[in-house]
């Protein structure tokens, strides 16, 4: 190469090298900077909450959109409300898949066949795609308007049944073997053997029921009436949405509406720190799974 | 002992998934009631389907927001990848794929609010910034042509880190030799992405493509969150109607016969797609 060349490829590297960090610069500030603004104004006064200024600072800190949030919107409830239906959902979802999982991996039993064709056929029937007959199923079941409703909803999914069943493959079975002669119940050697030696996978599971069951969306406006069960995600849906002119409900500043927001994405910021690396395993496999 | 382990897991598929769909199917030819007799009517609720002008209206603007979610959600990202890979400061590099992610995290009516704030014409950023050029606050969100692009591009920012994460992946693991031989023959960094990495991606771009045409029919919340009767005609889609005709106006079988019609579309397409990808791999 003539030493003209190697600068001009040079130059050009270097060319691209800039215009590309320019451009990922500019699209890391289009999710910094909205966030940042929704943080910002969440700490501003009614007044300055509507001024038309780039807000990334509040001129006048103040609290005052979280007080109307938790006295006069009252989301404390269903904060409540939510928290329950994520926890009971999620312990219950990782207990069933990974029971369900493990009964699986033995090796031959009567019926093993069509129990692996019914866990796994759900996958092609999506939830919208049946919201009539599942809500006729709830209405019969005398579940409508209760939280165990949206606990019962994806208490087990195909999905994580497979994921627990790789995980157990990995364990000898002359481990469960050896225990069966020795007399325990299966319950025992799945729940004292199996079950701790499978801790990623189920920590992955129980990360991904988590986030999936806190912002929990569909079910929630489908089975849910009374405003004292409302989830958090129905509650900030009338906080964040004011477009309907007509609505009566009593209307809240922007600071209020964006502390809504602030309080509903922290437990998940939350466990996104203290989880990351199962976060980016759990993508692998959930891509990997269909 | 054994079966009932899995016996939870059975009963909530019998209970939520099999029955349902057979109840779906049912309730589709009938007229029916929560309280009283349901009578049987035939096929007259799939007519009903084809000839109602609020379906068609709803399944084009499906298929136009869904076609476009499927190709920029799958395309975008991997020029994001690709883009993210040249950086060469690693933490530079985890911190833009960090922040991409973190829409995908959160739910709908949290995208969905803050995007509302953003476009709102008092205090809205987006309105801010005009103000900083003398320009008049615009009411995006009740702008009848661009409701999609606006609701397309919303989607995008939420969804394209997280594909992005999928294409970094893809990128990390393709053989380091290939590059070392084009970069002796000679090829600049331009050549390579074109002749190296886009094709060695050809298989993660089927998988993403397969996943939002998967989705691209089930769009729900979005539209429930950010729609308003203004731009409704060009955004409404197929789920929200059947929610809104089957569950707000109990006209269940009519609701109940368009899921049948759309799952089975789901069906077709799905096989379609996958027999496209074996015989292409």
């Amino acid at each position: 190469m003539k030493s003209h060349q190697i600068s001009t490829f040079l130059s050009g590297r270097r060319m691209f090298v800039v215009a590309n960090n320019i451009i990922l610069v500019l699209l890391a500030l289009s999710m910094i900077v909205p966030l940042i603004n929704v943080l910002a104004v969440s700490f501003t006064t009614d007044f300055e909450s509507y001024e038309n200024t780039i807000k990334l600072f509040p001129r006048e800190p103040s609290t005052v959109g979280y007080q109307v949030l938790f006295e006069r919107v009252a989301i404390w409830r269903p904060f409540l409300n939510n928290t329950i239906v994520t926890v009971a959902g999620t312990l219950l979802h990782v207990f069933f898949a990974s029971m369900a999982g493990y009964v699986l991996t033995k090796q031959r039993f009567i019926g093993k066949a069509l129990l692996v064709l019914m866990v796994t056929i759900p996958m092609m029937i999506p939830f919208q795609m049946i919201i009539i007959p599942v809500f006729v199923m709830m209405r019969r079941l005398g579940l409508l308007d209760t939280l165990y409703a949206l606990v019962l909803i994806d208490i087990v999914a195909t999905f994580s049944v497979l994921l627990m069943k790789n995980y157990f493959e990995g364990i000898p079975i002359s481990l469960a073997e050896s225990a069966l002669m020795d007399g325990a119940k299966e319950f025992t050697i799945f729940s004292r053997i199996y079950f701790p030696l499978a801790i990623p996978g189920i920590v992955t599971i129980t990360i991904f029921q988590f986030v999936s069951r806190w912002n929990q969306f569909l079910p929630a406006v489908l089975f849910i009436n009374s405003p004292q069960n409302y989830t958090l995600q129905i509650a900030l849906r009338s906080l964040v949405v004011d477009l309907e002119l007509t609505s009566t409900t009593q209307q809240v500043a922007n600071n209020t509406r964006m502390a809504g927001i602030v309080v509903s994405v922290l437990p998940l910021i939350l466990v996104y720190v203290i989880a990351q690396k199962y976060f980016i395993k759990g993508i692998m496999i959930g891509a990997i799974k269909e | 002992m054994l079966y009932l382990l899995i016996l939870p897991a059975v009963v909530y598929f019998i209970l939520f998934a099999y029955l349902p769909v057979v109840d779906g199917a049912n309730i589709s030819f009938q007229n029916y009631r929560f309280v009283g007799e349901s009578e049987y009517v035939g096929f007259q609720n799939y007519q009903k389907v084809f000839d109602t002008a609020g379906f068609w209206r709803v399944f084009r603007n499906t298929v136009i927001l869904g076609l476009s979610n499927v190709v920029l959600t799958a395309f975008v990202p991997m020029l994001l990848a690709m883009m993210l890979n040249e950086v060469m400061f690693s933490p530079w590099k985890r911190f833009v794929q960090t922040i991409l992610y973190l829409p995908h995290l959160f739910s709908w009516v949290v995208v969905g609010g803050i995007w509302i704030f953003i476009l709102a014409p008092n205090g809205g950023i987006v309105n801010s910034i005009r103000g900083l050029f003398g320009a008049d606050p615009v009411f995006f969100l009740v702008k009848e042509n661009l409701a999609r692009p606006l609701y397309i591009g919303v989607n995008l920012w939420k969804q394209a880190g997280y594909v992005c994460i999928l294409f970094l992946a893809a990128i990390a693991g393709i053989n380091p030799e290939l590059y070392e031989a084009a970069m002796i023959d000679g090829a600049g960094g331009f050549k390579r992405a074109l002749y190296i990495t886009v094709p060695e991606l050809a298989r993660t771009l089927k998988v993403v493509l397969l996943l939002n045409v998967m989705g691209a029919l089930r769009i729900f919340d979005q539209i429930y969150v950010m729609r308003n009767e203004v731009v409704a005609p060009k955004v409404d889609v197929l789920m929200y109607y059947v929610y809104i005709r089957g569950l707000e106006q109990f006209d269940l079988g009519y609701a109940a016969a368009i899921s049948v019609f759309i799952f089975l579309i789901t069906l077709v397409i799905t096989l379609i797609a996958r027999r496209l990808m074996k015989y292409n791999v």
